[in-house]
């Protein structure tokens, strides 16, 4: 008897030692002001070289500054983290399979709030029929019209981060991007995991607006 | 006859390149104070931005001083820009492109030599080691672009100057630009451009001269920045 119980538990070990072996690629932060202080926001990853705009994986950043992001795989990506109040910072990172990269983060406080893109008003607008797409839409707009592709959606339930269309044809990445309405269709989801950020070309970035999804106005941060 | 003929032809050849080193030096006679004065006009661009009402500057990001210290030696390299604008470029043109794009600047040459001027002076005594910045990653696409940048500008350099100036020679005189003599400043992509202007020009922005660059500076690797002789070769 004793002999099973030992043959089914070691059964069970050598089950369970390949899953436990197979480490995770993932990538770990911590982001702070230049002061020190802990930042919550959020970090989203853009997969292969930094602003090629595919946006793949990303995290909230906790009250304490910390996110950790777990990845299919290995490789190169762009590393975009951000704050409200803070100019957002792209970092290109490698990370090899199976291991983990941490990363320290600095963010600046924006010296004004005057040329932050902003987000006016987000819409989430179920499916017709109740089945198929949830489409969610986000007016911007930026004072400066200098606009850049990170319009982004964030789901923290999924994990998944998205760069969301715009209203009109663009010619590049490069270009100023316009102010109106950008959408998203996904699968239906629940709104309060979608968060939101927008920067401009010149790194000044939207406060990020989580549920219940009400903008307020922008404050300059004391550095 | 013959021996007199090319013996003939030899002094004159002779004097004709001493009278063109002679020129060459006169040209490059640069002084300290000149060279400071680039340098402060590059630290003011650095540090301020033009537009009032958009405070952020160079350094409202880039203030670590260890971080831009190895910007010199890395130089040319693969800037990741939005594709597919992404390419190799000498430390002046990825100032341009950031200029025009930060500070908005339509003409952004002048600002990004004195900016280049700046950062070389930051970076003095750093090994070169295009494409690689100390205690940053390494990306293999990246290099590979340098690579190729390299190989292109090895051919652009046999077919425009290898019949004058060894490779190795011209690179030693890359960080004597961007140089400034009685008030006009010139960088090593304008005088590359306007050297044997009887061949076709290249712009100073363009990828040509960044390959052209590129390669000279892959001679140096491992050289410290601004560890050059004091005259053209």
């Amino acid at each position: 008897m004793l002999n099973a119980i030992r043959s089914v538990s070691l059964a069970l070990c050598l089950l369970a030692a390949p899953l436990g072996a197979e480490a995770a690629t993932v990538i770990t932060g911590l982001v702070r002001s230049q002061g020190g202080q802990p930042l919550p926001g959020l970090a989203l990853l853009e997969k292969g070289e930094i602003h090629n705009n595919r946006w793949d994986r990303g995290a909230l950043v906790d009250a304490g500054g910390r996110f950790r992001i777990e990845l299919a795989e290995g490789g190169q990506y762009g590393l975009h983290v951000y704050a409200s109040g803070y100019l957002y910072k792209p970092n290109a990172v490698k990370v090899e399979t199976g291991k983990t990269l941490e990363v320290k983060i600095e963010l600046v406080p924006e010296p004004t709030r005057a040329n932050d893109p902003v987000i006016k008003r987000v819409e989430f607008v179920p499916p017709e029929s109740g089945k198929g797409r949830m489409r969610i839409t986000m007016d911007v707009f930026d004072p400066n019209g200098d606009l850049g592709p990170q319009v982004l959606a964030f789901n923290a339930a999924t994990g998944r981060a998205f760069a969301m269309a715009p209203p009109s044809w663009v010619w590049s990445l490069k270009s100023n991007y316009p102010n109106g309405v950008y959408q998203l269709d996904v699968d239906p989801s629940d709104r309060r995991d979608w968060h939101f950020t927008v920067a401009d070309h010149k790194c000044n970035t939207a406060d990020i607006l989580g549920f219940p999804h009400q903008p307020t106005p922008a404050q300059v941060i004391k550095p | 006859m013959g021996t007199v003929v090319e013996s003939a032809t030899v002094i004159v050849r002779s004097i004709l390149l001493a009278l063109i080193a002679v020129a060459s030096a006169g040209h490059t006679s640069e002084t300290a104070g000149d060279r400071a004065a680039l340098v402060t006009e590059g630290e003011k661009w650095w540090t301020r931005s033009p537009d009032p009402r958009d405070p952020v500057a160079c350094v409202t990001c880039h203030y670590g001083r260890d971080e831009t210290r190895g910007w010199a030696a890395s130089f040319p390299k693969f800037r990741p820009l939005p594709p597919p604008e992404g390419r190799v470029m000498t430390l002046l043109q990825a100032n341009a492109e950031a200029l025009r794009r930060h500070y908005g600047l339509d003409d952004p040459e002048q600002p990004a030599v004195a900016i280049t001027a700046y950062l070389i002076s930051r970076g003095i005594g750093v090994p070169v080691s295009p494409g690689i910045v100390a205690g940053q990653p390494t990306f293999e696409s990246r290099l590979r672009a340098l690579g190729e940048s390299v190989g292109r500008g090895e051919k652009l350099f046999a077919r425009r100057c290898d019949s004058c100036h060894a490779p190795s020679a011209v690179a030693r005189t890359a960080f004597h630009f961007p140089r400034a003599s009685a008030g006009v400043v010139e960088s090593l992509e304008r005088f590359l451009g306007r050297h044997r202007s009887e061949r076709s020009p290249l712009g100073w922005d363009g990828q040509p001269t960044a390959d052209i660059i590129a390669f000279l500076m892959s001679t140096l690797a491992g050289q410290p920045v601004g560890d050059v002789p004091a005259r053209w070769p």
